[in-house]
């Protein structure tokens, strides 16, 4: 007989204290959280990520110091690519953990269930996600922030980098659970890779084209801006088909735990229109309308411009850029004032343009202008551009219009270069800066705003020796000799004669050859 | 003593293909340890993981504090009060103790992070690896990662235990500190023991179940079940053909179970002695209902 008798069961309170769900989930997001930033190539991409846009902010100067920011918003999406790729795959061996070390079993009777923890896997994400938020952020205000700076940014273009790592996040999520092998993650990386990068390659740009914007994000840098509303970025439907799909495979990865309840089902309905809608939306519909207006724009930008005056010139740009037009200003003057003979009373034209854009990805060049002092300004300011313009300015001066620019034959690009050189704060920073091979000897091609002018070796040589010279012994010869100095039969000697350079041997040999070609 | 029963048991039936891992089991659990004995196969394990919540039996039912795990709601209220020492308990090597004991924590949806870390502290305290909690797992000999799991197990001082074979493969030393641990678990809460080691039951256990074939042989105190082998055990010079089991001693002498023979000369039995007999054949016997 037993010791013991029984009374019939009763049931205890609901253990309730200190204890929630929701609470739960957040709790294990946290953990596991911590737990991937703590994983080397997440750890290690996140620092370079953070690095390299540190390095970016602190290291401008040189290119285009001024932002322009519907440009810069677009410019931070494809920052994060790599941490992207570390964060799909260390949140897919995280998700594999349990059942890689067999703990599956009995985390399977404890109170949180299966489907909860998957949720707080996908949640482990936030917080990196916010991190790059906040770089981006960081990235654009900073940018915002500086003098010159131009445009407009779009939040939606801004949200880009931080969705798409959410959305690596919840794949790497869903790619565990439906392959449950290590494998999987890098498996889903390679495809990815095979489908965004390379396949649009093999079929072809223009066929694929519309398959672009189903991309996380989509790659329109190394560009020219051109006005905001010209871009034709769907980058709300973007963002709508990217917060759809992640919300879409998060719920299809809950289902897949045997979550299958109504309000869950019906949220995956809203996720699928809302990946349906945005894939609808960003789908060129108006491709044709929009070239055409990017065309018309960049063949006649006149209708579309306000013009200021300043001093003697005029003064055109795209109502988004009207704050450059006193630093055009005051190239132009300092340029004007070095110049002799009637340039330096010329009332000179500054339009501003943009290259016939037919696909942003494609970096086309602006063509130069025949009409007569008018100059063109780009859409770029700031560093390298700004002697680049000071050559477009010296080019109209000397020549009339920038068609008639010199060449490596025409004697004039010394003037024309010794000019915009001159009228910079650095001179031979400029004058390596604006050259193609970043060299201050021999022949190179020098960058302007439209076309490139060429130096030949004897000409790089004489401007070189000229920015050697205090500046107003040279303007003074330049201004006295300025009719000879401009003229396009006037020889290379001739003009390092009347600058006072002396001829060195070899500079006729090989200006000789270069224009017997 | 009158105790309101932790787990009560009905009917619990499991088959896996044509073999019936439990038949029919029945039982009433109460605070104090309660060791499940059985040969392999027996299964123990089986009912552990019913219990546990892990497989639903295919009849039958169970109730835990009179929570039942049938329902969804039941199911969590009964998850909230276990404990659970799986057979081969998983873990993730590459946590240090503490960090896996807190992880199973959060998954036992104790979520305040201070109160938590005091609760991993405790029961890590308790199976005594306080000094080894920032070790990763990998560098943990066997014992200490089987106490890491009954650390884990005990966290949020559950009101039902489940322990599978907690001492296998530990040494003695290891397995002294096992049941302390264990005994010490049992002041207050139910907990119940799946052993191969009857000197395990008999040190520690207030109870006793003895399943074989997925059906209850025994269910009683463990003085009930050595008193089966009263009068049942004996000693001869060469082993007795009528014993059902019989073995040389370190002394020489055949120990005998079984039927003795007129005149034999009689042994105290052992907790195990009534085990084996309890098996060997014996109708089964439920000392209370």
């Amino acid at each position: 007989m037993s010791a013991v008798i029984d009374k019939a069961p009763v049931v205890s309170a609901p253990a309730q204290a200190g204890r929630h769900p929701v609470s739960a989930v957040l709790a294990l997001a946290r953990f596991e959280a911590r737990e991937l930033l703590l994983r080397i190539p997440v750890f290690v991409f996140l620092l370079l990520y953070v690095g390299q846009t540190g390095w970016k902010l602190f290291s401008r100067g040189g290119m285009d110091d001024y932002p322009v920011l519907h440009h810069v918003d677009c410019a931070t999406q494809s920052g994060p690519m790599f941490l992207d790729i570390a964060v799909l795959v260390s949140v897919n061996v995280a998700v594999l953990r349990s059942r890689r070390h067999d703990t599956d079993r009995h985390f399977d009777t404890l109170v949180m269930e299966p489907w909860r923890r998957t949720l707080a896997h996908a949640l482990s994400v936030v917080p990196i996600a916010a991190v790059t938020a906040l770089v981006v952020a960081v990235e654009f205000g900073w940018a915002a922030l500086q003098p010159g700076a131009v445009g407009h940014g779009s939040v939606a273009e801004l949200a880009v980098g931080p969705l798409v790592l959410l959305l690596c996040g919840v794949l790497g999520v869903l790619t565990a659970r439906v392959i449950p092998s290590v494998l999987g993650g890098p498996v889903v990386v390679v495809i990815g890779f095979v489908a965004f990068m390379v396949a649009p390659g093999v079929i072809g740009p223009d066929t694929v084209h519309w398959l672009d914007w189903l991309q996380p994000y989509v790659w329109e840098g190394g560009l020219k801006p051109i006005p905001s509303g010209l871009l034709g970025r769907p980058a709300a439907w973007h963002v709508l088909y990217l917060a759809g799909l992640t919300a879409l495979l998060l719920c299809v990865a809950v289902l897949l735990n045997g979550r299958r309840t109504r309000l869950l089902k019906a949220v995956t309905a809203v996720a699928l229109a809302a990946t349906v809608g945005g894939i609808a939306g960003q789908s060129p519909s108006h491709e044709a309308a929009l070239t055409a207006a990017r065309d018309k724009v960049s063949h006649g930008p006149a209708p579309f411009q306000s013009c200021e005056t300043h001093g003697r010139s005029t003064y055109c740009s795209f109502p988004e850029w009207t704050g450059w037009r006193d630093d055009w200003a005051r190239v132009v003057d300092r340029v004007q004032s070095l110049a002799g003979g009637r340039a330096q009373g010329a009332r000179l034209t500054i339009r501003q343009r943009i290259p016939v854009v037919y696909d942003l990805r494609s970096d086309s060049a602006i063509m130069p202008l025949h009409t007569p002092g008018e100059v063109t300004a780009g859409t770029l300011w700031g560093g390298n551009r700004v002697p680049e313009f000071a050559v477009g300015v010296a080019s109209v001066l000397v020549a009339g219009d920038e068609e008639s620019a010199p060449g490596p034959c025409d004697a004039r690009v010394v003037t024309v270069m010794w000019l915009a050189l001159a009228a910079q704060d650095d001179p031979k920073t400029a004058f390596r800066n604006v050259r193609l091979d970043d060299s201050v000897e021999g022949s190179a091609a020098v960058l302007g705003v439209t076309d490139s002018l060429s130096m030949s070796a004897g000409q790089t040589r004489i401007v070189r020796e000229l920015l050697e010279r205090p500046r107003y012994s040279v303007t003074a010869r330049v201004k006295s000799h300025w009719t000879e100095l401009t003229s396009p039969k006037t020889s290379r000697a001739r003009v390092a004669e009347l600058l006072g350079v002396p001829a060195a041997e070899g500079d006729d040999e090989e200006e000789g050859e270069l224009c017997r070609q | 003593m009158t105790t309101h029963p932790t787990v009560s048991a009905s009917g619990l039936t499991l088959r896996y293909g044509g073999t019936a891992a439990l038949d029919d089991v029945s039982f009433r659990l109460h605070e104090g340890v309660t060791g499940l004995l059985g040969p392999n196969g027996a299964g123990k394990t089986t009912l552990l993981r019913v219990l546990a919540t892990a497989v639903p039996a295919d009849r039958g039912a169970f109730t835990v504090l009179g929570h039942d795990p049938g329902t969804v709601n039941g199911r969590r209220e009964v998850r909230r009060r276990l404990g659970y020492l799986p057979q081969t308990p998983g873990f993730h090597a590459d946590f240090t103790a503490f960090a896996f004991v807190d992880y199973v924590a959060i998954l036992k949806e104790l979520t305040d992070r201070a109160a938590r870390h005091r609760e991993v502290r405790r029961v890590l305290e308790a199976v005594d690896l306080s000094d080894v909690r920032g070790k990763r797992i990998k560098r943990l000999s066997g014992g200490m990662r089987q106490r890491v799991a009954l650390a884990a197990a005990l966290l949020g001082d559950p009101d039902l235990l489940l322990l599978d074979e907690p001492t296998v493969g530990l040494d003695p030393e290891q397995r002294m500190r096992f049941r302390e641990v264990i005994a010490e678990a049992g002041q207050g809460r139910t907990v119940l023991l799946s052993t191969h080691q009857t000197e395990d039951v008999a040190m520690l256990c207030r109870r006793v179940i003895v399943m074989a074939h997925g059906r209850v042989r025994f269910e009683g105190t463990p003085a009930e079940l050595t008193a089966r082998a009263a009068g049942r055990v004996w000693s001869s010079a060469e082993r007795d053909p009528q014993a059902r089991a019989g073995w040389r001693t370190g002394l020489g002498a055949f120990r005998n179970v079984g039927d003795p023979p007129k005149d034999a000369e009689l042994l105290e039995p052992t907790l195990e002695d009534g085990y084996l007999l309890v098996l060997d054949g014996e109708p089964v016997e439920v000392a209370s209902a």
